[in-house]
């Protein structure tokens, strides 16, 4: 109490001002003069009594000086008047702190824009109760059965996992799906999540209004629980937060659901990238996904399970924990009618998948993955811009405190110690590097959302946020420390080194200040051209990776010529005969178009990166008649003429038909790489494969063969594919159209629009767009990271620039009596330019040795991103040296130049 | 002259508190000079260390100052003790009498000689 009670009067003490030195010193002259008087008294002499009066009382000012730091507190005074130095410093050179702050808020910015995604994606833990607890569960292995959901599990196996397992308290599971919400006469497409009743409990996440699911109330009946969960987002978004909306009825696929309750604001399940707007029971899913159920079938894996594991259990023992479970039911599933006909290989390796446990404290998101590396790499070039930053910065900071050198000098004649200079030079560094992070926070801010609205395709981050959180801000209050230090040290080490009597002889005469800096400030431009190179390096090979990606041949012929275009009849409650008439009218209103030249439709868009691609396991018959062992092929339904109007070629046998059109699958067309893979040097035409490994599904007819053509994209290229009929797949799914033009494809676009319209107008048409832009779309990131790596290696190389150019400008300078000299003994203009421009090249040649073996390693580090190129590529580092050896000699001219206009006579004169 | 000790920082602010209780109300020099004559002279107070402990005491709240005019009119700035001064001015000469108490066990007659 009586602490704080002192602190308090001493920081108020912190801006006495004159009064209270008044009273201290009339009272210390009061004591004086008591004294005085006292020593009077007892017979001294004025004299002698004064002087008495002051040997006793120690020194006046010296009593002043401990009083007052006894008043205020010293350490905040001394920072204050440090402060006060520094600001008084900086406005005098307003274009260096320009300058400075500039560089440093585009350095921290970026990095703490790159650190907001990187955060939120990569290593935050869910907003839920005890986020470490809950776990993911999976099976590996050979699972005999329809795996459309990646991690994912039966819902029956769920449901085992559930009853009995002691280690968990909770065992829930998701589906993510598309779904349609139809309210006050607008539809609209919404990423739903399917969840157990359980799951809101397990994650520990309440409503806001209403209610959230319970396993009592919403996981009993099947297709029995027609209510719906809005998150907060949506809620606020599109219903504008209106508490009417809990209780009221909205139609989700065409069917009447009750909004039963809001999430809390702030939850957004378990994908940090993709939160979804509305959340349904599970035991709906027949009503959400029409014509695929699957509830009940143990062969479909397509619900992620999660748990939430019961204090003392880790990952490893709940997994040891569900293994016998797991085993069992398993064997079960051997004996069901679906699994009895199996051959021996097969069950074994049934048998042998493995029960996966995972720490899920993170969540699980698809778009995490396909991300992250993108992320890290991105982290990683910003890192170094930062760095690069803090060279150049530091370069200018050393310049000044070369011009400074004096006024330090003088500052130490008349009494600073070296502490004190320290501490006023570490004051100005945090200075300008807290008014760039402060900035740079600002820029952050604009920045993530550009990054977000670039990268973000088709909303797969639309759950990330742009705005800065507390562990942003402490990322960047960190970067302002660390790049303070790394700037601030090169100057002063400088001053520490200072030599006091040279230094101010030298001041007196020379106009250049000390030569001490000079080494140093070579030193951090060779480092910097290092870096440079290391970027410019790094951008040769994200910019050709972006180039291979681009110009590698998809297999369809001239994609920008290609309109393609979504729809799903389904979620507008079309069965899947109507769904099938609609596809049909749809590819006869098209093609009657003028301009179109051939429409078709494919179930699995093409050129759509590698999310959910539909494969299948089959077995294909041999030369005996016999089917050999499964493989998993990529597997797509398309419509007669689909090949047509890609521009694939059929090279074999036929396309679809007529023949085609409904019934059962009865024939398949195949690629040349599938052909090439199974029916090497024989012709695939009239043979059989079965689907479902050797379930012994019906023998289905190859008909045709294909050229080859990319599916995912160029990335993954060519696979073997089986392509079926769509119409005879009898799905309820949605398609995508491609639709060839010979003309402007963008003068297609509203027509096609508008003719499709017309047969339903509740149907909506997404993503329309040609083929070409969607196969930028899923560049995206490859596009950003060629970009950007592209824009910050310039913006390295230009600080290098600078930086080069202000030592050799002081280089010349310190010479120019050398090079009087060497004039007037008969060196030609010629041969002074080559010598400031060969101690360039010097530097460029100790940038380029140092940065060589880095650029190999993160050359290796980024090689999962890159395509068609090495790593170490020859090419690419051979035109990023000439390109930084250009830019370096350019730096180097203009000081050159003023080099070889010395005047001989002057020069000499003045040394 | 030379045997006098200058007074040590943390018995200032204890000696400074019982003078201001038995003295009432007192100027800087006073207390300086009352000091010295209770010490018998063996103490030296110079206001380097005076003023600041004074400061100190106050920004702790146990005195507090006032300016007056002294016995001779001359304007002179006051301290005087206020309640908790008066409160920890009670706890310290106790926490004192049983520290002396303690070292004073220590350097008396040895028990083997008693």
């Amino acid at each position: 109490m009586t602490a704080i009670r002192a602190f308090i009067a001493r920081w108020r003490g912190l801006f006495a001002g004159e009064h209270d030195d008044r009273d201290l010193a009339e009272e210390l002259q009061a004591h004086l003069e008591m004294q005085i008087e006292d020593n009077l008294r007892s017979g001294m002499t004025p004299e002698e009594a004064r002087r008495e009066a002051l040997l006793k009382s120690g020194g006046v000012e010296l009593s002043k000086e401990l009083y007052r730091d006894r008043r205020g507190l010293p350490a905040v005074e001394a920072l204050l008047r440090d402060l006060r130095n520094t600001l008084r410093l900086l406005r005098r050179n307003p274009a260096f702190v320009a300058a400075a702050v500039a560089s440093l808020a585009l350095g921290i910015g970026v990095n703490a824009s790159v650190f907001t995604l990187l955060d939120q994606l990569l290593l935050q833990r869910l907003p839920v109760a005890e986020p470490h607890e809950l776990v993911m569960i999976w099976s590996a292995g050979e699972s005999l059965g329809d795996d459309r959901v990646s991690n994912a599990l039966s819902y029956p196996m769920y449901q085992d996992l559930q009853r009995h397992s002691p280690a968990l308290s909770h065992v829930f599971c998701r589906f993510e799906t598309p779904l349609t919400v139809a309210y006050g006469g607008r539809a609209e497409r919404v990423q739903a999540e399917l969840v157990s009743g359980n799951y809101f409990q397990a994650l520990g996440a309440g409503p806001a209004a209403g209610r959230v699911f319970s396993p009592a109330q919403d996981d009993r009946t099947y297709a029995g629980h027609p209510v719906v969960v809005l998150s907060h987002q949506y809620w606020v978004s599109r219903f504008g937060a209106d508490p009417a909306v809990v209780g009221s009825k909205i139609l989700v696929n065409s069917y009447p659901m009750v909004v039963v309750g809001i999430s809390a604001p702030g939850f957004f399940g378990l994908d940090p990238a993709r939160s979804p707007q509305i959340r349904v029971p599970i035991q709906m899913k027949p009503l959400m996904t029409p014509g695929w159920d699957d509830l009940g079938n143990r062969r479909g894996h397509w619900v992620q399970v999660f748990g939430r594991m019961n204090p003392g259990y880790t990952p490893r023992s709940t997994q040891a924990s569900l293994e016998p479970l797991f085993a069992q039911t398993l064997r079960a599933e051997l004996s069901e009618p679906a699994l009895r006909r199996v051959p021996q290989q097969y069950r074994t390796r049934f048998l042998a998948q493995k029960l996966m446990v995972e720490p899920a404290s993170k969540g699980f998101s698809e778009t995490r993955q396909s991300y992250a590396t993108a992320l890290m790499v991105l982290m990683g070039i910003v890192g170094l811009v930062l760095v690069v930053t803090c060279f150049s910065v530091a370069n200018l900071l050393l310049a000044r405190a070369a011009a400074r050198q004096k006024e330090i000098a003088v500052r130490m004649a008349i009494g600073a110690s070296r502490r004190q200079l320290l501490r006023q030079l570490s004051v100005e560094s945090l200075f300008l590097s807290g008014a760039g992070g402060a900035l740079g926070l600002l820029l952050s801010f604009a920045l993530t959302r550009m990054l977000l609205g670039f990268w973000s395709v088709e909303g797969t981050l639309h759950g990330l946020r742009a705005e800065p959180d507390w562990r942003v801000l402490a990322f960047t209050a960190a970067l302002v420390l660390l790049t303070a230090l790394l700037f601030g040290l090169a100057p002063a080490s400088q001053t520490v080194r200072l030599d006091l009597w040279s230094t101010l002889k030298e001041a007196a005469r020379s106009t250049t200040g000390s030569r001490g800096s000079v080494p140093l400030r070579k030193a951090l431009v060779a480092a910097q051209v290092a870096l440079s190179f290391l970027l410019l390096a790094g951008a040769g090979l994200f910019v050709r990776t972006l180039a291979n990606l681009r110009q590698a041949d998809p297999g369809f012929r001239d994609i920008g010529n290609l309109i393609t275009f979504q729809v799903n009849p389904a979620l507008s409650g079309y069965s899947p005969k109507r769904q099938q008439e609609f596809y049909n009218r749809a590819l006869d209103a098209i093609r009657s178009l003028p301009g179109v030249r051939s429409a078709g439709y494919a179930m699995d868009p093409v050129l759509h990166g590698s999310g959910a691609v539909w494969d299948n396991t089959i077995s294909v018959e041999d030369n005996a008649g016999n089917y050999r062992e499964n493989a998993v092929v990529l597997t797509n339904g398309v419509s007669p003429a689909y090949f047509e109007t890609m521009g694939v070629r059929v090279s074999e046998g036929r396309d679809f038909d007529g023949r085609d059109a409904a019934g059962r699958v009865q024939s398949a067309i195949v690629n040349r790489a599938f052909a090439r893979r199974f029916f090497p040097g024989r012709s695939p035409l009239g043979k059989h494969l079965r689907f479902g490994g050797p379930l012994a599904g019906p023998a289905i007819e190859i008909v045709g063969v294909v050229q080859d053509s990319f599916r995912e994209g160029p990335r993954e290229g060519v696979r073997s594919e089986v392509f079926l009929a769509f119409a005879q797949l009898g799905f309820s799914n949605s398609v995508s159209f491609y639709v060839r033009t010979p003309l402007r494809p963008e003068s297609l676009l509203g027509v096609v629009r508008r003719e499709v319209g017309k047969l339903d107008p509740a149907i909506p048409l997404y993503e329309m767009k040609t083929l070409r832009s969607q196969l930028d779309a899923t560049l995206g990131t490859d596009r950003l990271l060629a970009a950007l790596s592209t824009l910050f290696a310039a913006l390295a190389t230009v600080l290098a620039a600078v930086g080069l150019y202000g030592v050799m400008t002081l280089v010349v300078a310190r010479r120019t009596g050398e090079v009087g000299l060497r004039m007037a003994l008969g060196a030609r203009p010629g041969q002074v330019l080559w010598m400031v421009i060969r101690e360039a090249l010097s530097l460029f040649g100790i940038g380029l040795a140092a940065g060589l073996p880095f650029a190999y390693l993160l050359g290796r580090c980024v090689s999962s991103r890159l395509f068609g190129i090495a790593p170490a590529d020859l090419g690419t580092t051979v035109l990023a040296s000439i390109t930084l050896a250009t830019v370096v000699v350019g730096a180097a001219v203009i000081p050159a130049r003023r080099a070889c206009t010395i005047d001989p006579v002057q020069a000499l004169r003045q040394a | 002259m030379e045997e006098k000790t200058d007074v040590w920082q943390g018995t200032l602010a204890l000696m400074v508190l019982k003078t201001l209780e038995t003295m009432g109300p007192l100027h800087g020099y006073g207390i300086a000079r009352r000091i010295e004559q209770t010490s018998g002279d063996l103490l030296t107070v110079r206001y380097g260390t005076l003023y600041p402990a004074l400061l100190k005491l106050e920004q702790e709240g146990y005195i507090r100052a006032e300016w007056g005019v002294s016995d001779n009119n001359r304007r002179a700035k006051y301290y005087a003790l206020t309640a908790s001064g008066r409160k920890k001015l009670a706890s310290e000469a106790l926490q004192w009498d049983r520290t002396t108490g303690i070292i004073a066990r220590f350097l008396g007659p040895s028990e083997a000689a008693s």
